[in-house]
């Protein structure tokens, strides 16, 4: 649970959603107790062992896939001589053994060289430095508001459980989360774009204008207005469900009921005591998923047209374009190994039973 | 108690503050957007145009990607161009003459002309052009097979350029490549480097202004085009990474012209005011291909085709039991013509079967008779055996991305039912398929090719010379086929300057492939476009009335487009929307104020009932 697939980076994770008992977050058999300079080497030892794995598999797993000379995938349909192929196959280093051109990958990898694009003529990084900030606003605005959304009515409707809340809330939730995102993206692109003209129908920004400063943020939010609101809509329901079993957890607790004893209103037990506690395996949690967030992306870019690194990915299959693929691929891997292991120290942070013993 | 009420009623206040100041935030954005299409009726209008695949670079030697070269095809005038009717046209040359021996083409370059800068345009932006390419490798990833029968190039005088070839041929090699600005370029440390995506100079109708990557991409009309300035102020190219997006924003105003629809979305459109809907006679082919046996460029037999395909007669009576004419109905639901020679009707010069030969037509007992006769006997159970005996059953592959290739396998399986032959369907990747048909890994399969105004390059693909090493490196073979008759045709037709003898060999040549039976033709699929004809007319179609504006051999169909001058806009648009009729708007900022007031008001009762209660 700590470490997730690299495979989670390229998909949302349709797994299904987290049941109280496996929320808890970080790997159970963790060195609990141990110090915490230890603690952090261990994990940090195995994110980069994770790392290390995602460095090979990107590399060969993209060149078993069928149809995957670049050389000749670039140059189908066109007039090209048999030379021609040949040389752009030795420009990209394709003629060389599989391993020689592994070595030659990991050694640029390790000056930080991710190579060029056999496609756009630009170097990869700067082709992700590129489209790395318009995935991040859609995801982190995304993140942000679902987040939010899921805590808030979480720990309502766990307070007010089996009340018409309660079951309208999770009922809700659990249906935006099984519905597949691309069709809900496309039926919001029917009705606000194409039938009330309320959204505009993809993109970033109004095409061809020269706009700035207010407007331009506003024309940015207005595009931003659909992809969020169906990202939210599809990811909220994990934090909801997660809020709504950790307070429920929390609620049969004795120091609830001291505190009632005291005289505190319903309100103030929720809020200053059983809500702080209930938001423990739920931090981790939030973690854990943002990485595979930035993943699940990649559809919702391509229904509503956003100039982010999930379109980058999907364009670089083609060709296949390998040192792009490769690119992208560790990039989305990275980050998810990053957030878990975030979710790892913070778990040992939050949680001061863990220091103890 | 009291003492908790309060501050826990301001909580609710700022919380429904707060909500109310997000609706507002949401709503705002879609008010503002309606007012976006009247600021744009003042300005002098530029096309806008949905994309759909990826830009790789405006640099016209590494461009390859179709939406990028589609683009440049505005930037830069060829030395000749492809007319309305695909036919050569004058471009840079306004007249050209070849040797008798077919090896020196001598072009004079219009007097006169001017880059989009002012700089004036001669032979010896051509010439450089073409030596740029010939000299540099690093320059040839898109365009080096143009200049590979090029021996040298010199520009005469500022008019006159004089291209000598290594071998004779027909095709005139002016066409298609990009000639780019001396001036510009060969200030360019490394012209493979230049990005060429801000203020460009170029010769065509519009040049490229600003490119925002993943976002847009803006040309502006070139007042120095020879032909005159186009009536547009530019064209403005919008990423819509799938034509349903696309569809929706044309729908909503936000894009002028979109193409390459699919039926549904094609009829979905057909009744909107506004919008004037065009199914163009399409340049790409569909066909059933059947493998003759492959073999690789050393002559060893390549991949694993069923060896009984290699009889002419099977592979005839296959053809025959396959009806075109239902699958273009059915599965294309009639939205194309029915397939000839793989040159597509929107070629005149160059379609059809050659003189004399009668195309097979779908007869099922015919071809069980011509399957009789040739020794395919039938099984009790109605199914054929191979002439050693041994159960004949094939196989047929399609692209799982095209949906049309699973519904034609159904039909053909049915139909090969009929004449005994069980057939084993699988729909796999476009790359599986790209390999597989080039290892000779096939029975059957569907394949097309997008083809172009000039018939060369599809007939080279199908010499003895274009087959492949066994591992599918090397030449690029069509059909993995050979015939040393056909290479005879091929040659001729190369080097055969009459345009009217030249097109009878072609046509010869094809018809060829088609009696072989190894890639029979079902369809030309129709192009589907729509753009809004309440805001630009004058779309120029090519080949003229039957054919597309989108996507052409040349720049006619966007250079033609002209703005709905406002007044008349005005009055046929007010029903047809760009923006949101005002009361929409009224309505939604009604229902969010009743939302967020019975949100508040339902919070506030319970809160009392709690209160109530403690």
């Amino acid at each position: 649970m700590s470490i997730a697939p690299g495979s989670d980076a390229l998909a949302r994770d349709e797994a299904g959603i987290d049941t109280p008992g496996d929320a808890a977050g970080p790997d159970e058999s963790g060195p609990r107790g141990s110090t915490l300079p230890r603690y952090i080497a261990v994990k940090a030892g195995g994110a980069l062992i994770s790392l290390a794995m995602v460095v090979v598999l990107g590399f060969f797993s993209f060149r078993i896939l069928p149809g995957s000379d670049p050389a000749i995938n670039l140059t189908r349909g066109r007039q090209v001589s048999a030379a021609e192929v040949e040389r752009l196959r030795h420009e990209f280093g394709l003629d060389q053994s599989l391993i020689a051109q592994f070595f030659r990958y990991v050694g640029d990898l390790l000056t930080g060289n991710l190579g060029t694009s056999f496609v756009y003529n630009q170097s990869v990084s700067s082709l992700i430095a590129e489209k790395l900030g318009p995935t991040l606003l859609l995801t982190g605005t995304a993140a942000l508001i679902s987040i939010t959304l899921g805590l808030w009515l979480g720990q309502r409707a766990a307070w007010r459980r089996g009340s018409w809340f309660d079951k309208l809330q999770t009922g809700t939730a659990l249906t935006f989360w099984s519905v597949p995102t691309f069709w809900l993206g496309l039926i919001l692109l029917l009705v606000f774009a194409g039938m009330f003209h309320l959204f505009p129908a993809g993109g970033m920004t109004t095409a061809g204008s020269d706009e700035t400063g207010f407007a331009y943020i506003l024309d940015a939010l207005h595009h931003l207005t659909l992809p969020v609101v169906t990202m939210v809509a599809v990811v909220y329901a994990q934090y909801l469900m997660v809020m709504r079993a950790s307070v429920l957890e929390e609620m049969s607790a004795d120091y609830l009921t001291t505190a009632r004893a005291k005289g505190l209103a319903e309100d103030k037990v929720r809020t200053r005591h059983a809500v702080p506690n209930a938001l423990l395996p739920t931090v981790t949690l939030i973690f854990l998923h943002v990485g595979g967030l930035i993943g699940g992306a990649v559809t919702v870019e391509t229904v509503f047209s956003w100039p982010g690194l999930g379109f980058l990915t999907f364009t670089a299959l083609s060709a296949p374009d390998l040192p792009l693929l490769q690119g992208t691929f560790v990039v989305f891997s990275t980050i998810v190994i990053l957030m878990n292991f975030v979710a790892d120290l913070l778990y040992r942070v939050l949680d001061p039973r863990l220091k103890a013993a | 108690m009291t003492d908790h009420h309060t501050p826990s009623g301001r909580s609710l206040l700022r919380r429904a503050a707060a909500f109310a100041v997000a609706a507002v935030a949401l709503a705002a954005p879609a008010v503002a957007g309606t007012t976006l299409p009247a600021h744009a009726a003042d300005a002098a209008p530029a096309v806008k145009v949905a994309i759909a695949t990826d830009i790789d670079t405006f640099n016209p030697f590494l461009a390859i990607l179709a939406s990028s070269t589609g683009i440049l095809r505005f930037q830069y005038e060829n030395l000749v161009q492809y007319g309305v009717n695909n036919e050569p046209v004058p471009g840079l040359s306004d007249k050209w003459e070849t040797s008798t021996d077919g090896k020196t083409w001598t072009y004079h370059i219009r007097d006169g002309m001017k880059w989009s800068d002012n700089q004036p345009l001669t032979a010896d932006d051509v010439a450089w052009t073409f030596n740029a390419v010939k000299t540099n490798p690093a320059l040839q990833k898109a365009n080096g097979g143009l200049v590979e029968n090029v021996q040298s190039v010199a520009a005469k005088d500022p008019s006159t350029l004089e291209l000598t070839l290594t071998a004779p041929q027909a095709s005139n090699p002016g066409f298609e490549l990009p000639i780019v600005p001396k001036h510009v370029w060969e200030k360019q440390a490394d012209p493979s480097k230049y990005a060429n995506d801000t203020d460009t100079v170029g010769s065509g109708p519009f040049t490229i202004k600003s490119y925002q990557k993943g976002v847009s991409v803006q040309l502006v009309a070139n007042p120095n085009f020879w032909r005159g300035p186009a009536k547009v102020s530019g064209l403005t190219y919008a990423y819509y990474k799938n034509t349903d997006a696309a569809v929706q924003a044309l729908k909503n105003g936000e894009v002028d012209i979109v193409g390459s629809l699919t039926p549904a979305q094609f009829t979905s459109l057909k009744d909107q005011s506004g919008i004037t809907t065009n199914q163009g006679a399409g340049r790409r082919y569909t066909a059933l291909a059947i493998n003759p046996g492959a073999i690789d460029a050393q002559g060893k037999p390549l991949g694993d085709g069923n060896a009984a395909l290699q009889d002419p007669v099977l592979r005839q009576a296959i053809v025959k039991a396959v009806d075109k004419q239902t699958l273009l109905t059915r599965v294309l639901q009639g939205l194309g013509k029915p397939g000839l020679t793989e040159m597509p009707g929107v070629y005149p010069s160059y379609t059809g079967y050659a003189p004399g030969y009668t195309a097979p037509t779908f007869d099922i007992a015919g071809a069980n008779q011509l399957l009789d006769r040739a020794g395919y006997a039938k099984g009790a159970d109605g199914n054929r055996t191979d002439k050693s005996g041994k159960p004949l059953t094939l196989r047929l592959m399609g692209r799982n991305s095209d949906p049309t290739h699973a519904q034609m396998a159904e039909f053909v399986k049915g139909w090969l039912g009929q004449i005994g032959i069980p057939l084993t369907v699988s729909m796999v990747t476009p790359n599986q398929v790209n390999d597989d048909s080039t290892l000779g890994k096939y029975d059957l399969y569907f394949t097309g090719w997008g083809i172009g105004p000039d018939p060369d390059f599809q007939l080279s693909i199908n010499q003895c010379s274009s087959r492949p090493n066994a591992d599918g490196s090397g030449a690029t073979s069509e059909n993995n086929w050979c015939d040393p008759a056909f290479d005879a045709l091929y040659k001729a037709q190369h080097t055969e300057l009459d345009a009217a003898k030249r097109a009878d060999l072609v046509k010869q040549a094809f018809t060829m492939i088609d009696k072989a039976a190894i890639n029979s033709v079902v369809w030309y699929a129709d192009t589907l476009e729509a753009w809004r004809s309440d805001k630009f007319t004058g779309f120029v179609k090519q080949p003229e009335n039957t054919g597309v504006v989108m996507g052409q051999n040349g720049y006619w169909g966007l250079y033609g487009a002209t703005p709905v001058s406002a007044d008349t806009a005005s009055s046929a648009g007010t029903s047809s929307s760009s923006g949101m009729p005002g009361w929409v708007i009224g309505l939604v900022i009604v229902a969010v104020i009743v939302v967020v007031g019975a949100i508040i008001l339902l919070s506030m009762r319970r809160r009392a009932t709690a209160a109530d209660r403690e």
